[in-house]
């Protein structure tokens, strides 16, 4: 393995920050005040920072809950494999928060129809849903409201791109939310 | 009945309850993994501390940087709390606190205000 390839590559999609690992709460703290302390060097607006902080902790938490490998330790604490990076689309000119974990195939379905629905919402309509949701509580689960991929789509600047990939006979989710 | 005092995480606010003054503030972050796990003892204090201040006047702040999105549902479900003491009589207001820059928790307080009609909830920028 040569390190350089490594770095070759996260210069040429303009990753600022990266990890690969099994996610835990704890890193995910560490990581997205990292990634602020990062952004906030490079001059980068509060409003941004505040809209990457919260994109990528909604991320890596899904990615703690849903996570075909999750390791449920004592009922409270989770830790899964995942790969999360943030950096900067050099076309678009914009920063985004990119993951990926493995998920169960029957996921497959109730993620894309999320998603899909949430993806037809304009700005004010995803306010609007966000609140409805919270008041029914047809989504709550004991680890959330069910509610992540809204607070993602009101944070971005775009429509959530997602997709699915097989390798290797393990289906896995992946998605990217621009800033 | 006792004060509520714990301190902040990197993830979960300070919490300061005082039973003398009828003050109730939750300072900082909140995106812990275990949400409502994490404030159900919190929400069980307030539940049990409402039945006892009959006409006292209670103060809540609420100054919350940032919030994940089952923290905002936690908090949903404590103003849903709050309004029922609210409308069987109860003094309580409700101050939300953020910092000027940081319209994410602006618009978080409008919706609980547009959400919440009955409560006295005031926006109020951080001095």
């Amino acid at each position: 393995m040569n390190i350089s390839k490594i770095r070759n590559v996260m210069a040429e999609e303009g990753i600022v920050f990266s990890f690969s690992g099994m996610i835990s709460q704890s890193l995910t703290s560490f990581m997205v005040e990292t990634a602020k302390i990062q952004l906030q060097e490079r001059g980068e607006d509060g409003k941004l920072i505040r809209n990457m902080f919260l994109i990528a902790i909604e991320q890596l938490q899904n990615i703690m809950s849903y996570s075909k490998d999750k390791d449920i330790g004592d009922g409270t604490k989770y830790t899964s494999p995942g790969v999360m990076v943030i950096g900067i689309d050099k076309e678009k000119n914009k920063y985004y928060v990119n993951s990926s974990n493995q998920i169960i195939e029957s996921d497959r379905v109730k993620v894309s129809q999320k998603i899909h629905y949430i993806n037809s919402l304009q700005r004010d309509e995803l306010r609007k849903y966000l609140r409805d949701k919270l008041r029914s509580a047809e989504d709550k689960h004991e680890r959330g409201a069910g509610v992540g991929f809204i607070e993602m789509a009101k944070r971005s600047s775009e429509k959530l791109e997602y997709d699915f990939e097989e390798v290797d006979n393990k289906l896995y989710f992946h998605i990217k939310t621009y800033i | 009945m006792e004060n509520l005092n714990i301190e902040a995480t990197k993830y979960t606010p300070k919490i300061d309850f005082n039973v003398e003054t009828n003050i109730l503030n939750i300072i900082g972050k909140s995106y812990p993994e275990n949400t409502f796990e994490y404030y159900k003892p919190i929400v069980n204090w307030i539940e049990e501390y409402l039945e006892t201040i009959d006409d006292a006047v209670v103060l809540i702040n609420l100054d919350l940087e940032y919030l994940n999105s089952s923290s905002l549902k936690a908090y949903f479900d404590l103003f849903d709390l709050l309004e029922i003491a609210h409308d069987e009589g109860k003094n309580i207001t409700i101050n939300w606190i953020y910092d000027e820059e940081n319209d994410i928790s602006e618009e978080t307080g409008e919706d609980f205000i547009a959400d919440f009609e009955n409560l006295n909830i005031t926006l109020k920028i951080k001095g």
